[in-house]
């Protein structure tokens, strides 16, 4: 058993996919006895260049614990897949489960921008109780 | 020349300690890319050379990935 890192780019007209493929190599590597240390889904990110006239894809991170039997079977999965752009496999010396940057980086992003939403709410309500402040010294007069 | 005061390059992965450059961390990646999307020399950097190799492999994984271009002029 090793540790490997793979990460594959999925078209993303066939992005809805995503989450069958993932239960589906899920259950091929479980079925021997293969584990998964971490698995993030950066979701529909622009591409630096274009692959195959697409400008953006969805990528999918997986770092597993496998013998060489499951990556061929999951290495020929992607080639036959037509909905799979793009892989990578990385041979790693043990596992790693800390949230990857780019995972990091996108949960920041979704954040700040709920954050950004809230504080525009808390705008809207400061405002209105402002008015309410101007009203209240006109109604004794 | 020498008259200029010139600040002293170092490594900022020695600096730090790292253990190994992620090809994932985009944000570093791209202090040592030039404009045109070439990998920077380590002459010039400073980055010493265990660093600079693991820097290119880092580079070329993220390349591979579209995170990062291979050049400046990408056909659209």
């Amino acid at each position: 058993m090793r540790h490997y890192e793979i990460v594959f780019l999925v078209h993303p007209d066939q992005s809805e996919q995503v989450t069958g493929m993932i239960e589906r190599y899920r259950t091929l590597i479980a079925s021997k006895d293969g584990k998964i240390h971490r698995l993030e889904d950066w979701g529909r990110r622009p591409l630096a260049y274009p692959i195959n006239k697409v400008h953006k894809a969805h990528y999918v991170l997986m770092n597993i614990e496998c013998g060489q039997e499951t990556l061929d079977e999951l290495t020929s999965a992607f080639r036959f897949n037509d909905a799979v752009i793009r892989n990578l496999v990385i041979a790693r010396d043990e596992a790693v489960t800390e949230t990857s940057l780019l995972a990091k980086s996108k949960e920041e992003r979704d954040e700040s921008n709920r954050r950004s939403a809230a504080e525009d709410v808390v705008g809207e309500a400061a405002a209105v109780e402002d008015e309410e402040v101007a009203e209240t010294p006109a109604d004794p007069a | 020349m020498s008259r200029f005061f010139r600040r002293r390059k170092f490594c900022r992965f020695t600096a730090e300690k790292v253990k190994e450059i992620d090809y994932k961390d985009i944000a570093v990646l791209k202090n040592y890319l030039s404009e045109n999307g070439k990998i920077v020399p380590s002459r010039i950097t400073g980055t010493k050379a265990r660093y600079q190799r693991q820097l290119g492999t880092a580079i070329e994984r993220a390349r591979f990935l579209a995170l990062i271009p291979y050049c400046d002029s990408h056909h659209p």
